[in-house]
């Protein structure tokens, strides 16, 4: 790196800075504010581990986590079928005409801001959901976001909906790099649709799968506007997820160093999961 | 050439923090050698009017430069002005709401007991910010809530609002109303908004924790734990509420309360405030000039008195210059004594003052007038729940949504409630 010319880091340099500044500067000063009573304004005293062992008796954390990982199991398994699913399903209706124009339409869900989502599909789970319910005589489609159970599916379908198409995209790409001649030479020896899929599609996708594991995990984790403006939490903080239990312990309850701890272990769990993820995931990944 | 390429980097990068820098100072025009008045307060709803009148103000005093900062509602508010503090870039004028963000920036205020306002705020109105002899606030304005109602309806119905003081009044008028839906074309009698934890947690807690507190703001700050006497009135009035409400009520909130039923005359009854008024002018503005009533929230020994307080003060940093500090403090006397300030106070910012020599016949809305009546009767309970420890009227609120969901039982609510105010209050 040293021979490098000055114009290397030259160009280097904005990008360098800013991801200084801006990731890793606050992410230290975090780490250590997290043993501190700061509120804010001021740190008075470094008060060690205290932050970390209070924020393991917390009820409330623990449920946010707890509701956050049944999220992002749900969630990822979820956008990873639909993501394959609405994938395989337009490479094999290829020669429809208007199959360019379908792959726009799933992508564009994830074009809207998940707080303007959060908002509409408010309104579709209480009003739309409710007046449908009116007319089948369906008690099922009645009160949605007003229980525990119908905020956790409400946020599940708000985010399937969202972001599937994302997902979808990788696939597609994986899935028409496979080359055709495999394909053919496989059904030459006669192999049925399913082995087809099973030996050589699935494994030349594995790639993707890393990838879009990696995304949902990471977003599963971490979301929070659909959180906020969906459901906010209700009722009684139920729904409410990490990120969400974070921000308010933060701005709310103004207790700053405490919501960073609560923060610095929030990091570890993500991050832990994202890369054990990732590795296991890379093993099973094969060349060609 | 590398000492060349590195200095080069530095002009570049230079450039480009200047360039944000400028790009966010840009904003006000400034004449030399003016003192610079940075305003920082919470409610957005008046940015446009108040900028009207700082204007006003820069041009009767060329030398003053006020630059107004209006940041969104609620916590959002709170975690800018910390940002501003902890970024060392500090606003001279702030605003503050009650006790407890006052004992936060203790520290940065400065005694305001030398303005003409502190002689000519309401009685009462100053006790949360004053300390140790120091006055560390000026109010806003004053703010009102109970019951809102739809007079039409009430009328058709048989109903004459004025009678109705009791719980058992209430109560009847309740059950009057519900028999006659389909007459009134409404489909319920409340929109309880059980989503919105302030509804129940702060609001409605507080008309039955005020007495407990003499209805000082004060008393329930320096509380270290509650009582809850009258909580068995909390909670029938909340299962009156709950039971004629719109269901499901715990995903009911504050828009669909005031905008969609209320307003468009689905619900005759809703618990809020006057700051109702310019959403439902919005939805109808006939509606809301003639057709809006409030009622008191009613409370055992204490019928016909309505909740009124301070939402908000505002608040000096005293970490600037005396002239900066004593120029502060003539603008908020400006505003509000001032005639350009009073006509703008009471037709532009819609408030009700809460300061003495105002011509009260001029308060444009009527909820506003209403509850600007019973102040002056001095029929009014405190606001004690702005003197809650911590965020204890949320913690209520979401208790409220578990025994409404049947997840907590009354008692429980009660007995964890009291429990949270003493481990808050530490």
């Amino acid at each position: 790196m040293s021979n490098r010319s000055p114009w290397f880091w030259l160009f280097l340099s904005p990008v360098v800075l800013s991801l200084l500044l801006v990731v890793v500067v606050p992410f230290v000063y975090g780490f250590l504010f997290s043993f501190t009573d700061w509120n804010g304004l001021v740190a008075n005293s470094f008060v060690g581990f205290q932050n970390y062992v209070q924020l393991f008796q917390e009820a409330e954390f623990l449920n946010s986590i707890w509701f956050t990982v049944k999220f992002a199991v749900v969630t990822v398994l979820l956008l990873n079928a639909m993501g394959l699913g609405l994938g395989l399903a337009l490479l094999v209706t290829r020669s429809i005409r208007s199959n360019n124009w379908l792959r726009t339409i799933f992508f564009m869900p994830n074009l809207i801001g998940g707080l303007i989502l959060g908002f509409i599909w408010q309104f579709i789970f209480i009003n739309v959901f409710s007046d449908i319910g009116n007319r089948i005589g369906s008690e099922a489609l009645q009160g949605w976001l007003s229980t525990t159970s119908t905020g956790f599916w409400g946020l599940v379908i708000l985010t399937a909906w969202q972001m599937a198409g994302y997902i979808m995209i990788i696939y597609i790409a994986y899935l028409e790099n496979i080359p055709k001649e495999l394909i053919e030479a496989a059904k030459i020896d006669g192999a049925s649709s399913v082995q087809r899929f099973k030996n050589i599609t699935f494994p030349l996708v594995a790639p993707a799968f890393t990838v879009s594991m990696f995304l949902t995990l990471s977003m599963g984790f971490k979301i929070y506007d659909q959180n906020l403006s969906l459901t906010n939490g209700g009722p009684f903080n139920s729904t409410q997820m990490v990120a969400m239990e974070i921000v308010r312990t933060a701005f709310s309850d103004n207790e700053m160093a405490y919501a960073q701890a609560k923060a610095v272990i929030f990091f570890l769990i993500v991050a832990v999961i994202a890369l054990t993820q990732v590795f296991y995931n890379k093993k099973r990944e094969v060349e060609m | 050439m590398k000492k060349k390429g590195a200095a080069l980097a530095s002009v570049l990068f230079a450039g480009v923090l200047a360039g944000c820098s400028f790009g966010a100072g840009s904003s006000s025009e400034s004449s030399e050698n003016a003192t610079t008045i940075e305003i920082f307060q919470g409610k957005v709803e008046f940015n446009d009017q108040f900028e009207e009148l700082a204007e006003k103000y820069e041009e009767e005093n060329p030398d003053i430069d006020i630059k107004i900062t209006s940041v969104g509602g609620g916590s959002d508010y709170a975690g800018s002005l910390k940002t501003k503090f902890a970024s060392g870039d500090e606003p001279e004028i702030f605003s503050i709401a009650g006790p407890t963000e006052s004992a936060n920036y203790e520290e940065y205020l400065a005694d305001l007991s030398d303005t003409e306002l502190a002689d000519l705020a309401l009685e009462g109105t100053l006790n949360p910010v004053t300390k140790d002899g120091e006055l560390h606030g000026l109010p806003f304005n004053q703010e009102g809530y109970g019951l809102i109602y739809n007079k039409d309806m009430f009328k058709e119905a048989g109903i004459d609002p004025s009678e109705i003081l009791t719980y058992e009044d209430l109560e009847n008028a309740v059950q009057t109303l519900d028999s006659q839906k389909d007459e009134l074309g409404i489909e319920a009698v409340f929109a309880f908004p059980a989503k919105e934890k302030w509804v129940p947690g702060n609001h409605l807690s507080n008309v039955y924790l005020a007495p407990e507190f003499d209805h000082m703001v004060m008393e329930a700050y320096q509380a270290e734990d509650v009582q809850f006497e009258r909580n068995k009135e909390y909670k029938r009035m909340i299962d009156l509420q709950n039971d004629y409400s719109i269901q499901p009520t715990l995903s009911l909130d504050y828009s669909q309360q005031v905008e969609q039923y209320f307003s468009l005359q689905e619900v005759a009854i809703i618990q809020q405030g006057n700051w109702v008024y310019p959403s439902v002018e919005q939805m109808d503005p006939d509606f809301a000039k003639e057709g809006m009533g409030i009622l008191p929230i009613p409370v055992e020994g204490e019928e016909g008195k309505l909740p009124v307080g301070v939402p908000n003060y505002w608040a000096v940093n005293n970490n600037s210059d005396d002239e900066t500090v004593q120029a502060a403090k003539d603008f908020l006397d400006w505003m509000y004594t001032s005639d350009v300030g009073k006509d703008y106070v009471l037709n532009e910012f819609n408030f009700i003052p809460a300061y003495e020599g105002y011509n009260t016949d001029e308060i444009s809305d009527p909820l506003s007038k209403e509850i600007y009546q019973y102040a002056s009767e001095n029929q009014t309970t405190g606001w004690v729940f702005l003197g809650y420890p911590g965020t204890w009227g949320d913690y209520v609120g979401s208790n409220v949504q578990k025994y409404i969901d049947g997840e907590m039982t009354w008692d429980k609510l009660v007995k964890d409630s009291k429990q949270e105010w003493t481990k808050m209050d530490q």
